[in-house]
């Protein structure tokens, strides 16, 4: 089948309910999306189809077929990030930095839905997102930056 | 934002349900065939479905947040992640039930993982929101033309025929508990219970 990832056609010889996340990292080698449970209960392999945030490793490989994929490999380049991936950095955010692809392609849906968003709202939307280590406040501030710079760009 | 989430509501609303899943025939009983009190034991069938944790959970109110309950959750709780549907139900306002609960053709096999079918992921509307309440009180919402849709029995049965998410109630997976009796025998009482003319418990 054919899929449209980071803005590239891509073929692969799969069956149609492997999941995304396995097609994404083991047969295109993109492992900047990373495997936590299997079950969307973490939101690690979180990335965007169709501009909405989805957990790759419940959206069947058939389903995306014909969709636009954007992983954390397309969403900037490192000379030019994306204001959110800028934000991550200004705040350091990552520790072990697991979860954060995830956590980062949660944070641009968030903020192409709700570009001014409350506490609760980013409280709401990455509450699916977890982070063993903690760095939720980092989050929440790094979102409130990029939503800042993204207004004013 | 209210643009982007017309749009998701509109592509939701727009998409056709697809036929996959149990084929239901709606054949409604003669005029005047079903007695009262047939009617009324037709009900309580109906309600012993409608209070099932397989469609109370998504059945919920103006907080837009699902249930999780039922035998594999010990406790009544609400559903996890902080999950909001937003008044879209759709979770178009945060984040979208169908991030986890994806479009798939086909059978649910894996335990404790978001169920899902070949439609949108959804709660149904707010003025169907039962989780909790009595037989009489779901009684009176659902042959209520202004909480039910604007349906009447056969429609009504009809929608349980077009609404995959409802098929899967009969066929959950992953070691959830199905909802009782079959998507059928529930159609069948529906449709008797509406010939008997909607008896509910606080009729004189």
């Amino acid at each position: 089948m054919r899929l449209l990832v980071n803005g590239e056609d891509r073929e692969v010889d799969v069956e149609d309910d492997m999941p995304l996340l396995w097609v994404l990292r083991d047969e295109l080698g993109l492992k900047g999306t990373k495997y936590g449970c299997g079950i969307a209960q973490c939101g690690a392999c979180t990335v965007q189809m169709d501009g909405v945030a989805v957990r790759s490793c419940q959206v069947p490989a058939a389903t995306a077929e014909g969709a636009d994929v954007v992983t954390i490999e397309g969403l900037g380049a490192p000379d030019a990030l994306h204001a959110v991936q800028a934000a991550w950095v200004e705040h350091q955010v990552a520790q072990c930095g697991y979860c954060q692809s995830g956590q980062i392609m949660q944070a641009v849906s968030l903020l192409d839905t709700n570009p001014e968003p409350t506490d609760d709202d980013i409280d709401i939307v990455m509450g699916g997102n977890l982070c063993r280590c903690g760095t939720y406040p980092r989050i929440r501030a790094a979102v409130k930056t990029a939503a800042t710079k993204l207004q004013e760009a | 934002m209210l643009g982007r989430i017309a749009v998701i509501l509109a592509v939701t609303l727009g998409s056709p349900a697809h036929a996959e899943g149990e084929n239901v025939t709606i054949d409604a009983p003669a005029a005047g065939s079903i007695s009262r009190e047939e009617g009324m034991e037709a009900w309580l069938r109906i309600y012993e479905v409608a209070s099932h944790p397989r469609c109370s959970n998504c059945h919920v109110g103006s907080d837009n947040t699902p249930m999780w309950s039922g035998p594999s959750y010990g406790r009544a709780r609400p559903h996890g992640m902080n999950v909001n549907a937003g008044d879209s139900r759709i979770g178009a306002e945060y984040v979208q039930c169908s991030t986890c609960h994806a479009y798939r053709e086909g059978v649910n096999d894996m335990p404790h993982a978001a169920p899902q079918v070949a439609m949108n992921w959804q709660l149904a509307p707010v003025e169907a929101e039962w989780f909790g309440k009595s037989s009489v009180d779901i009684c009176n919402q659902l042959r209520d033309p202004e909480r039910n849709g604007g349906r009447d029995f056969n429609e009504i049965a009809s929608h349980l025929d077009h609404d995959l998410i409802l098929h899967w109630a009969w066929n959950p997976g992953g070691g959830r508990e199905p909802a009782p009796f079959s998507l059928q025998e529930h159609v069948n009482d529906v449709l008797a219970w509406g010939v008997a003319g909607y008896p509910c418990e606080n009729d004189e």
